[in-house]
């Protein structure tokens, strides 16, 4: 069995536009993975690929030699992939707690009928995934915001939370689409540290990011996509003199390397 | 007190109920009443589940009462059975359906699944009026067997209790990661598939639960009335059950109870029939000019109700 979510050669194809054109991805447990490239290189469409968002149209996808590709989204979440969102996608009146509980959904073992009527069983494993909850609120440094509207936090606090949610359900592969877009240098900063963290438990992280800077100070590996291909793949030292990427897309974006994070 | 937290909607419901069978309890014609306004509250309970938390607008909880109540109407008729009997299959029946409905439309757009209920709900229709054998047809079902000899206090006991246990589904169901789930469907899809909740799944177990409270609601309107007919509930109730969720705050667990209560009280103390229509629209609007996420929407407190 060969371990770690790996995709390969994998084509997504909308109508007549190709967005994926055999690109691949791979990532193993623990270790933190940057996924970068130009706006429309299919970045995002790979993420939704892997996640079960869309359907490739070709391609394998597998978790620990598993094949996972083309399974509903719920599944792949089962499965133990778990994802964000470019732009965070919460309810703003939610309390951190709640908002950390709903990533419990696949966790749960009770039925939608005994929660219905209310067995014992079912109040049982509810008081057990709040305590759960709270642990996770704990492990990411949440716990003193727990009980605050999401609402009423900045920005960074967000993106942490939804890394929580995300990684709630005991999660083994957690992708991260920009997760630095938006956020302050500080805010970056506790935001890599618990990406760190996350990784450091054997959780694998596939990050998806706009900022070189932030890519290059977590990852070992970069995977370089343009037009739906892979262009490069390498340590993110070889990327970032790599005359290819350099051209296309360093290049293009002067300030994104000035910034080492 | 612990129960107070865990449980206040079916708490609530459960001492003004009391309160107000011994009020109505006193005059026989606001006691009948009160029996059907609890079996409506039942109907609209269940399309605010449908439309409150699953984001479903129903047409067709109507349908569904209808099909409890001719479900129990002719197995105790046709077939001798007892209503006691006839109940599970009450339940079941329109929860099968609505499920079986909701698996298949559950993906579309929200208007589209509208329009499919009140497509099922004209089908449903269309069955009762026509097949004449089972249903009578438009004469319908006379001689409907009461329970415990038709006493109406009693009677309005079994109706309360029915609609609590209802509402204390209703209030575990919210309470657990399944009604976490269905608040983050009808907020967010894509966060709802990413959390890895089944979406098409979940809406529709939430959808049978619902059509399961109106067949209930059917089961006691057979039983109290005696009589069934294709007038009787359906289309119309439907879309009354609907004025009341909306009255009341589609969002609160008690809401479309209160809207059926208020909706109830509020027919019988308008003024002469021929211009009641005119009254009653004129409360509705008045009631969503002052509360635009209806009644209890204005008292809800976080983390309660």
């Amino acid at each position: 069995m060969k371990e770690g979510l790996v995709a390969r050669e994998v084509v997504m194809r909308f109508g007549g536009v190709v967005a994926l054109d055999g690109a691949a991805a791979e990532v193993l447990p623990g270790r933190i993975v940057g996924l970068i490239g130009r706006n429309g290189s299919g970045k995002s469409t790979m993420f939704n690929c892997i996640t079960g968002f869309v359907r490739p149209s070709e391609g394998r996808i597998e978790l620990d030699g598993v094949p996972i590709g083309g399974l509903p989204p719920h599944r792949v979440v089962r499965a133990g992939i778990a994802r964000t969102f470019q732009t965070p996608r919460v309810d703003l009146r939610a309390t951190v707690r709640e908002a950390v509980l709903c990533g419990f959904y696949s966790l749960g073992r009770s039925g939608f009928v005994s929660s219905v009527l209310g067995l014992p069983s079912a109040v049982h494993e509810e008081t057990h995934l709040r305590e759960r909850a709270d642990g996770v609120l704990r492990q990411l440094d949440l716990a003193a915001v727990g009980d605050l509207q999401i609402g009423k936090l900045s920005m960074g606090q967000v993106r942490l939370v939804e890394v929580a949610r995300g990684i709630a359900a005991g999660a083994r592969y957690l992708l991260l689409d920009e997760p630095a877009a938006g956020l302050t240098q500080a805010e970056r900063d506790v935001l890599a540290n618990t990406i760190r963290v996350v990784a450091q438990s054997g959780v694998g992280v596939l990050l998806v990011e706009h900022n070189f800077g932030f890519v290059r100070a977590l990852c070992e590996s970069i995977t370089v996509l343009e037009a739906g291909r892979v262009l490069a793949v390498g340590t993110p030292r070889e990327i970032a003199s790599d005359p290819r990427v350099i051209e296309t897309y360093l290049g293009s974006e002067p300030a994104a390397l000035a910034e080492p994070a | 007190m612990s129960l107070w937290r865990a449980r206040p909607n079916t708490l609530v419901l459960v001492g003004c109920a009391i309160l107000a069978g011994a009020v109505a309890a006193r005059d026989p014609a606001w006691l009948d009443i009160a029996i059907a306004i609890v079996i409506n509250a039942l109907v609209a309970l269940s399309v605010g589940l449908t439309f409150g938390q699953a984001g479903i607008l129903s047409a067709a909880q109507g349908s569904f009462a209808a099909i409890g109540a001719y479900t129990t109407a002719i197995l105790t008729l046709k077939l001798g059975w007892s209503p006691w009997l006839a109940l599970p299959f009450a339940i079941a029946l329109p929860a099968g359906l609505g499920y079986g409905l909701a698996r298949l439309v559950a993906r579309l757009a929200p208007l589209a699944v509208a329009l499919a209920t009140l497509t099922m709900s004209a089908m449903i229709e269309i069955v009762l009026r026509s097949w004449d054998d089972l249903t009578g047809g438009y004469v319908g079902l006379a001689g409907i067997p009461t329970v415990w000899s038709g006493q109406p206090i009693a009677f309005y006991a079994l109706a309360v209790v029915v609609l609590a246990m209802a509402v204390l589904a209703y209030e575990n169901l919210m309470l657990s990661r399944f009604g976490r789930g269905l608040t983050t469907i009808r907020a967010d899809r894509a966060r709802a598939m990413a959390d890895g909740i089944p979406v098409p799944g979940l809406l529709s177990a939430a959808f049978a639960l619902a059509a399961a409270m109106a067949g209930a609601g059917g089961w006691l309107y057979a039983h109290y009335f005696s009589y069934l007919g294709p007038g009787s509930l359906g289309t119309e109730l439907s879309i009354s059950v609907l004025l009341m969720m909306v009255v009341g705050g589609a969002r609160n667990i008690l809401g479309p109870v209160a809207g059926a209560v208020i909706l109830g009280v509020l027919a019988q103390l308008l003024p002469a029939q021929e211009v009641q229509g005119l009254f009653y629209g004129g409360a509705l609007i008045v009631i969503l000019l002052v509360a635009r996420n209806g009644l209890l929407g204005l008292v809800r407190r976080e983390g309660a109700l």
